[in-house]
């Protein structure tokens, strides 16, 4: 199975959608099981509160012939929750919560169209309905595990009729500083890293981006592996910089006096690159409301 | 020139009002002012332009991970009015189910051949060698054989709701399986035909080999015409999607699938709402004391009805199949 599929939208933007794994897709799997028998178990508890109120009811009228008749009700109408429960669960979650059920959500996955909507109740009826057939033998899913196994992107056979993907939903956009950002000044000039040429020697395209991506992530990273990083990145541009290798190398705040040198080398690189002033957007930031 | 933050921030806010809109269901395009409007699509376009360059210029995985989020929230908000021109364009579900079943009457005719097939064979049989009422009846009802005409109708008033429901659920649940079954190339579907089939031919046999014919039949018949062919009609779901498994023709099986999917999918839940009739006539008028020449009466005016239905209803002037109104998508997946 593919990591991820790539959906190219009618104006030729490529989407890119992580698929989901068997192991998630199991785990969503488990939590609606439990999920499941849960609703049955509290509607069986309601309506028998219900109805014992009922029969209590019934006794201090005491008119028997009613009473009788509402239990027979009762349990037709248990009869056809259950049954509605056992088939409807995933139809009416994933239709109502585009694409998603209670597990899958706990999980972090939803099911998406081959166009990259969020699925409908036609989507959810035609992968839920003929779930049975990938639950073969029951309860083993082994005919949609072995058809999910093959299939380049993890489709079970109910995800083929519906032309559904299961794929992994990407929580809240995290924020990052401002060496995240260094792209946006790279993409407004259209055009990509360049080796920066120093007086004594050069630092590479494929340096800078490593820089360029240390310094974006490095409030994520541990302080341990921060260090460790750092060094790594810095030490072999230390002599181009002039920096003494092993004083440095014995100070207590190396890392950040690396940083520090890592930060103009970009600077450094950035100021470097040419302007190309046509590639200068002028559009508004978009104030809908 | 714009800094690089304004702009991540730019992106930002438009996926906040973006966020609202989706909220705000997929008729919230139609409340913005036209300046607003073309806005919003030059936001998208510009935050996709942004995407591509920072996918070719090699931005850190994170920013394009972002930026594609944003790009996913955009798309679903715009090209998610497709959606609500698919459900505009579907035709009125009432002929939908006729329509479907007309479009695949080979379906219908091969399952009926399987189950009524199986039904003759077994009733047939059970004439021939009695012993074998033996093997392919259950206990219960061969205890429950002797008794006399009247027992077959006597379930009591009260327990009728209950019995109702309990039919319905348990057909209900038959007709699932006969069309999700489909997807191992028919060979579930058929099997669950031919072993339903075989129960009724031998419940037949039996009753018809102890002269209890009339009984059967008496019971059988007011709800009988509705029942049986709903389940054909769902073992014609099956085999429909079984076809997409078998000849898929000049597409691939998936695309196949998803061709007949849609028209499958119409004919299965018309079969549960038909069960639901049958049940409900099964539950209250099968067990009820109408005689027999009411009961003739009632399979007759049930099956005409449904021949009616099947043969008219849905007659479309632009004479379109039922699964035209699924657009092929336009979109092809790769895989990375």
């Amino acid at each position: 199975m593919d990591e991820s599929v790539f959906i190219s939208t009618p104006d030729h933007v490529s989407l890119e959608f992580e698929l989901a794994g068997p192991g998630s897709r199991f785990s969503a799997y488990v939590i609606d099981f439990i999920f499941n028998v849960l609703l049955i178990v509290v509607i069986f508890v309601v309506v028998f509160l219900a109805g014992g109120l009922l029969a209590l009811r019934s006794l201090v009228a005491s008119s028997q012939g009613t009473s009788s008749w509402g239990t027979s009700w009762i349990l037709a109408f248990l009869v056809l929750i259950i049954f509605l429960i056992n088939w409807g669960y995933y139809v009416f979650f994933e239709g109502l919560w585009q694409g998603s059920t209670p597990g899958k959500k706990r999980v972090g996955i939803r099911v998406i169209r081959q166009d990259g909507l969020p699925i409908g109740f036609r989507e959810a009826a035609l992968r839920n309905l003929v779930r049975a057939a990938d639950m073969l033998p029951p309860p083993c899913y082994l005919l949609g595990g072995i058809v999910m196994h093959f299939d380049p992107l993890g489709r079970r056979l109910g995800d083929m009729l519906a032309g559904t993907y299961v794929v992994v939903e990407k929580f809240a956009l995290a924020d990052q500083g401002a060496s995240g950002a260094a792209w946006a000044t790279r993409v407004e000039q259209g055009r990509s890293r360049q080796a920066l040429t120093l007086p004594r020697g050069m630092i590479s395209a494929q340096q800078i981006a490593l820089i360029e991506q240390f310094l974006a992530r490095r409030h994520e990273l541990s302080q341990e592996r921060r260090g460790l990083l750092v060094w790594q990145i810095a030490e072999p541009l230390l002599s181009m910089l002039g920096e003494d290798r092993d004083s440095l190398a014995r100070s207590a705040d190396r890392t950040d006096r690396c940083e520090r040198l890592l930060l103009q080398v970009l600077d450094l690189a950035q100021t470097r690159e040419p302007h190309v002033a046509a590639a200068t957007k002028t559009a508004q930031p978009p104030s809908l409301f | 020139m714009q800094n690089a933050e304004e702009k991540l921030d730019q992106w930002k806010r438009f996926y906040r009002s973006v966020q609202v809109l989706l909220r705000a269901g997929p008729r919230a395009l139609r409340r913005l002012s036209s300046s607003e409007l073309a806005r919003l699509i030059d936001d998208y376009q510009g935050l996709t332009a942004d995407l591509a360059r920072a996918r070719s210029f090699g931005g850190a995985r994170q920013t394009i991970d972002q930026l594609n989020r944003i790009a996913v929230a955009g798309h679903n908000l715009l090209y998610g009015q497709i959606r609500l021109r698919e459900a505009g364009a579907a035709p009125h579900w009432f002929g939908r189910f006729a329509r479907s079943v007309r479009a695949h009457l080979w379906a219908v005719a091969l399952s009926a051949i399987v189950f009524f097939g199986s039904a003759g064979v077994s009733f047939v049989a059970v004439q021939i060698y009695p012993h074998l009422g033996y093997d392919l009846l259950d206990d219960g009802f061969l205890d429950f054989d002797p008794a006399s005409e009247e027992n077959l109708h006597n379930i009591p008033s009260l327990a009728r709701p209950v019995i109702s429901s309990l039919i319905i659920s348990n057909n209900i649940q038959v007709t699932l399986l006969a069309f999700g079954f489909g997807l191992t190339a028919g060979i579930g579907t058929s099997l669950l035909l031919i072993f339903n089939g075989i129960h009724l031919g031998s419940v037949a046999g039996w009753m018809t080999l102890h002269g209890k014919q009339r009984a059967l039949w008496g019971w059988i018949m007011p709800h009988g015409g509705t029942e049986l062919l709903a389940i054909c009609l769902a073992g014609a779901a099956g085999y429909l999607l079984a076809s997409a498994i078998i000849a898929p023709g000049q597409v691939r099986r998936t695309t196949a699938l998803k061709r007949v999917g849609a028209d499958a999918l119409t004919i299965e839940l018309g079969c549960m709402v038909m069960l639901v009739i049958a049940g409900l006539i099964e539950g209250f008028v099968s067990p009820s004391a109408i005689d027999y020449a009411s009961r003739i009466g009632v399979l007759g005016v049930s099956l005409a009805l449904w021949a009616v239905y099947f043969l008219a209803a849905g007659q479309d002037r632009s004479g379109r199949a039922g699964s035209d109104i699924i657009p092929d998508s336009a979109v092809k997946p790769t895989g990375l």
